[in-house]
């Protein structure tokens, strides 16, 4: 027998990772090609109204699930064209991505506001007995199986394939590889759009089983959590969960440790994850001395000089 | 068969970045009517209202220049540390902190003199944002921590302490539907020019001409451009880039949280979450589509306040308010497309 709070405490840590994590994978995609995407928090936001709007209408979780990754993905692609086909600066146009997919999802979700789902995303096994940790793990939403299938999966295309090679060529050198004959436009677009993807999955996953309901702004800064997760994972996937992990445990903690015995405000707890996050960053950039394991293009327009 | 290459103009047209925000624009409001098409509103009907609730009286003009000054003065302390290449997405939480600096003074002061104090307020509103920003500052030239993730996540810290602050010491017993700080006594009120054009607008005045100054006229400007360019210049030029990038720093989050502070005294007269509705946000839109020119985000800060007015008035035929929000991000993305045309031309090329 296992302390039912602290099995309790377990499950939200797995849930609050798995949408931090697999937001945060993507980003570590598009990142790796050398494309900045500041607007995780945007494309989450995109898919999540879509899928919600989708689930509400249909009642249909998988076609939810579908239409939410592709809108986010579409969305991910004005980036991709903007900065990868016209080589404008990537910061500005992933800020605006973030504040446009903000504005855009309330506007086109505010007919949804408070309306409740009749199906959600669920588990596979449902918990009869949450003392129980095997239970636990095995009764987790489906999003959590699919976020660590996608894990080895990345991790094992990033190393072992042409894909991943062609990826970590284009964005640690775009020169070179464009010399070597990949297309450094396409590679890139198809990172971008890969980005995105996965943003709307995690967004799915919010307004379909995590919180689950759609009102305006609910990604309350995890997409911009997730951006400094692949910081903090070095731009590996392994280490990256890592990092989700203890910033789930960290959202999961904070609202708990009230039970714990320790007298918080309410208030303050709020905004300790985000405090936490900045340390976490100062912290880890001190410890490595400035050595990231940033793709060296990032950021930087890849353009062909005339020949 | 052809190909065709891209080619990086050698002499870009001075006032493309003009131009750009022009058919931006344009693009915007298009893309602005697809959407009420399908929202089944009538564009032009919905765009004239919006155009003669913004400016088409001296009343409602100058509540969008009054709206238009916390955007450009955020927009300014944006522009100014990115003379550094550095880039502030804190503004909107520097904004808030601006205005806690304001209620902290006002609340510990006893002074009497009210020009005296509102000086004073307006000094401790930009003490407020340069504090903001303080963390992410010392991170960057110290560490070199990423100060676009540092800046944002102070945002959600100083919106979650001014929740706190409104529910907690702060709370105004007398407003119960909103949790509120007490309102600050009329004497420290910014005055109205004319109509309800506050002196705010004037403060916003001044600072852009200041701001101007410091950007590209003052030797501190200077320093800062060869801080933001190459280490080995700055190095051979004998200039602590990373003092002069501290400074920036600290120099723009004061002017958002100057800001905050215009916006409390006055448009709010308290502390609350409406001090700021995503001004800090609009501002990274309104620095970037002019290049980050002190004299361009004047001009398009107003035009954006107007707009912003506009999508505020228009919710009234049920036209959501987003809308204004998704053509200031549309001018800047239809800008960004038109402005790959000025600095690149296609040229086709035979294959051998």
């Amino acid at each position: 027998m296992i302390d039912i709070q602290l099995l309790g405490l377990l499950n939200a840590t797995l849930q609050a990772a798995t949408l931090l994590f697999v937001a945060a994978l993507g980003e570590l995609i598009t990142e790796k090609s050398g494309i900045l995407n500041l607007g995780v928090e945007g494309m989450i936001s995109i898919g999540a109204v879509a899928g919600f709007m989708t689930a509400v209408n249909t009642n249909n979780i998988f076609l939810a699930v579908i239409v939410g990754v592709l809108s986010s993905s579409v969305f991910a692609s004005i980036h991709a064209v903007v900065t990868v086909v016209l080589k404008q600066d990537q910061t500005v146009s992933g800020l605006i991505l973030t504040i446009l997919g903000l504005a855009l999802s309330s506007l086109i979700g505010k007919n949804y506001v408070g309306k409740k789902l009749d199906t959600k995303l669920d588990s596979f096994f449902s918990i009869d007995d949450p003392s129980n940790i095997l239970q636990v793990l095995l009764s987790q939403n489906i999003i959590f199986y699919v976020a660590i299938l996608l894990m080895i999966l990345v991790s094992y295309t990033l190393k072992n394939t042409m894909f991943g090679r062609r990826l970590e060529a284009v964005g640690e050198d775009s020169k070179a590889a464009d010399s070597m004959g990949l297309n450094v436009t396409k590679t890139q677009f198809i990172a971008t759009c890969l980005g995105g993807a996965f943003a709307g999955l995690s967004g799915v996953y919010l307004t379909l089983s995590y919180v689950p309901y759609w009102t305006d702004n609910m990604t309350a800064g995890r997409g911009w959590i997730a951006l400094a997760l692949v910081i903090f994972g070095g731009w590996k996937p392994y280490r990256t969960a890592l990092g989700a992990l203890l910033f789930g445990f960290l959202e999961a903690l904070v609202p708990r440790l009230q039970t714990y015995g320790f007298e918080l405000n309410p208030y303050i707890v709020k905004i300790a994850p985000y405090i936490i996050t900045i340390l976490i960053l100062v912290l880890l950039t001190i410890y490595k001395g400035g050595k990231t394991g940033a793709p060296k293009n990032i950021g930087i327009p890849f353009f062909r000089e005339n020949r | 068969m052809n190909k065709y290459t891209l080619s990086k103009r050698q002499a870009v047209n001075e006032l493309s970045t003009f131009y750009s925000f022009l058919a931006g624009f344009l693009i915007a409001l298009v893309i602005g009517s697809i959407i009420l098409l399908i929202q089944e509103k009538n564009p032009i009907d919905t765009f004239s209202l919006m155009f003669k609730l913004s400016i088409g009286s001296v009343n409602s003009l100058s509540s969008s220049l009054n709206k238009a000054t916390p955007l450009i003065l955020a927009g300014l302390g944006i522009a100014i540390i990115n003379t550094v290449k550095l880039w502030n997405i804190g503004a909107e939480g520097q904004i808030f902190m601006g205005a806690i600096g304001v209620n902290l003074f006002y609340i510990n002061s006893n002074l009497s003199n009210p020009t005296i104090l509102i000086f004073l307020l307006l000094l401790s509103a930009f003490i407020g944002g340069a504090f903001c920003i303080l963390i992410p500052a010392l991170a960057k030239v110290l560490f070199g921590v990423n100060e676009i993730i540092t800046t944002l996540l102070t945002n959600y810290i100083v919106i979650g302490l001014t929740i706190y602050l409104v529910n907690g010491p702060w709370k105004d017993p007398n407003s119960l539907n909103f949790p509120a700080a007490a309102y600050v006594g009329k004497e420290v009120y910014l005055p109205t020019m004319f109509g309800k054009l506050s002196y705010g607008f004037l403060i916003c005045i001044i600072f852009t001409a200041l701001a101007h100054y410091l950007k590209n006229k003052s030797v501190f400007g200077y320093e800062m451009r060869i801080a933001g360019g190459s280490e080995m210049t700055a190095i051979y030029a004998g200039i602590n880039a990373k003092q002069k990038a501290f400074f920036a720093m600290l120099i723009g989050g004061g002017f958002a949280g100057l800001a905050g502070g215009v916006e409390l005294l006055s448009q709010t007269h308290r502390v609350s979450t409406g001090i700021s509705q995503g001004f800090g946000y609009t501002a990274i839109i309104v620095a970037a589509i002019t290049g980050m020119r002190p004299i361009g985000i004047f001009l398009v800060g107003t035009l954006f306040g107007a707009l912003s007015i506009g999508g505020s008035v228009i919710q009234t035929i049920g036209v959501s308010t987003y809308i204004a929000d998704i053509i200031q991000a549309s001018t800047l993305f239809g800008a960004l497309v038109i402005q790959f045309f000025f600095n690149y031309k296609l040229l086709r090329v035979d294959d051998d």
